[in-house]
């Protein structure tokens, strides 16, 4: 398959690299289609290809004790591997696969590290997105502790809007639920929350957005600060 | 095994439920009503929603494949017994 090209390619970070600097990783870059709950980063193995995610996105997940709880969301925004490649760590303690399907391009993790040697510019734009991760981990964190499961539903299912083509999110209670680290009972609760409210309207299997900025409102500003410092320090907005 | 639905009711009136629309295979009502608690018991244990602000007024209506109510589980039920002996 002929390497991909820069204009083609849905990667936001692919999207804003230099031609120089996309031109290092073109020729190593393999479109992979992805499907669902394909693992992508086993834990404490190591990472021998990263992903830049073009169609769908991919759960990071803490398995800690029996609980499985989401911890970081990665789309067409971000690069999948990309601390323990960058940062020299070899490996992760955290699952990483696929929530929603679609395609990854993918890149061994030596011809890009390669990269980032040779390029200055390419580096610097990798470690501006790992501080947004950093980001996004932090405003996890700080949502979990600080807001009830129907506002951590609605950053949640912002999340996925931004990383999906249309309004459309296929998910079920059982994997909200897992998500939010909460029962299906709690899920449910949630989901009928941000229903009531018709910001949402849920069928079996799927959720539709119908009111972003009502659910930007009940988010309370766990929504909204990654993504800004995303735009600012990746697409200088 | 049959499924069961654990629709939450969090006030009355035809509105007032949350339907669970995936529901759990169980092996029996029995069983049907100790996840209900079991449920109740991990929800009651988290920060109220803007939905339900206090826990004890929701119960479990459980339902089971044809839609037909089985059984009611108040969220209070797991509240022990004060005369129980305590394990």
């Amino acid at each position: 398959m002929a390497p991909p090209q820069q204009s083609a390619v849905r990667n936001r970070l692919l999207r804003r690299l230099s031609g120089d600097d996309f031109a290092l990783l073109q020729p190593h870059l393999r479109l992979m289609p992805t499907e669902m709950r394909q693992t992508l980063i086993t834990p404490h193995e190591p990472v021998t290809q990263v992903f830049f995610p073009e169609v769908g996105y991919i759960s990071v997940l803490a398995d800690v004790a029996g609980n499985r709880i989401e911890v970081g969301l990665i789309g067409r925004e971000g690069l999948v591997g990309a601390s323990p490649v960058l940062l020299d760590s070899g490996l992760t303690p955290y699952h990483e696969f696929v929530q929603s399907p679609g395609e990854v391009l993918a890149i061994e993790s030596e011809a890009f590290c390669a990269a980032v040697d040779e390029s200055s510019t390419l580096r610097k734009l990798m470690l501006r997105y790992l501080q947004t991760k950093l980001i996004q981990a932090r405003q996890t964190a700080y949502t979990n502790a600080a807001y009830t499961m129907d506002v951590r539903l609605a950053r949640w299912i912002l999340m996925c809007h931004d990383r999906v083509e249309g309004d459309e999110i296929t998910i079920t209670h059982e994997f909200i639920a897992l998500m939010l680290g909460v029962n299906r009972s709690g899920a449910t609760l949630a989901v009928q929350t941000l229903e009531g409210n018709r910001l949402i309207k849920a069928q079996r299997g799927r959720i539709t957005m119908l009111n972003r900025e009502g659910l930007i409102g009940v988010a309370n500003g766990s929504y909204g600060v990654t993504e800004a410092e995303y735009a600012r320090l990746i697409e200088g907005t | 095994m049959p499924r069961y639905f654990f629709n939450i009711r969090y006030r009355p009136g035809p509105d007032g439920v949350a339907i669970d629309p995936e529901g759990n295979e169980l092996p029996d009502l029995d069983a049907a009503r100790d996840h209900a608690l079991t449920s109740a018991r991990d929800l009651m244990a988290t920060k109220p929603t803007f939905l339900v602000r206090d826990w004890t007024a929701c119960s479990f209506e459980i339902e089971d494949a044809d839609a037909q109510r089985v059984l009611t589980v108040p969220f209070g039920d797991t509240v022990p017994d004060p005369d129980a002996d305590e394990v």
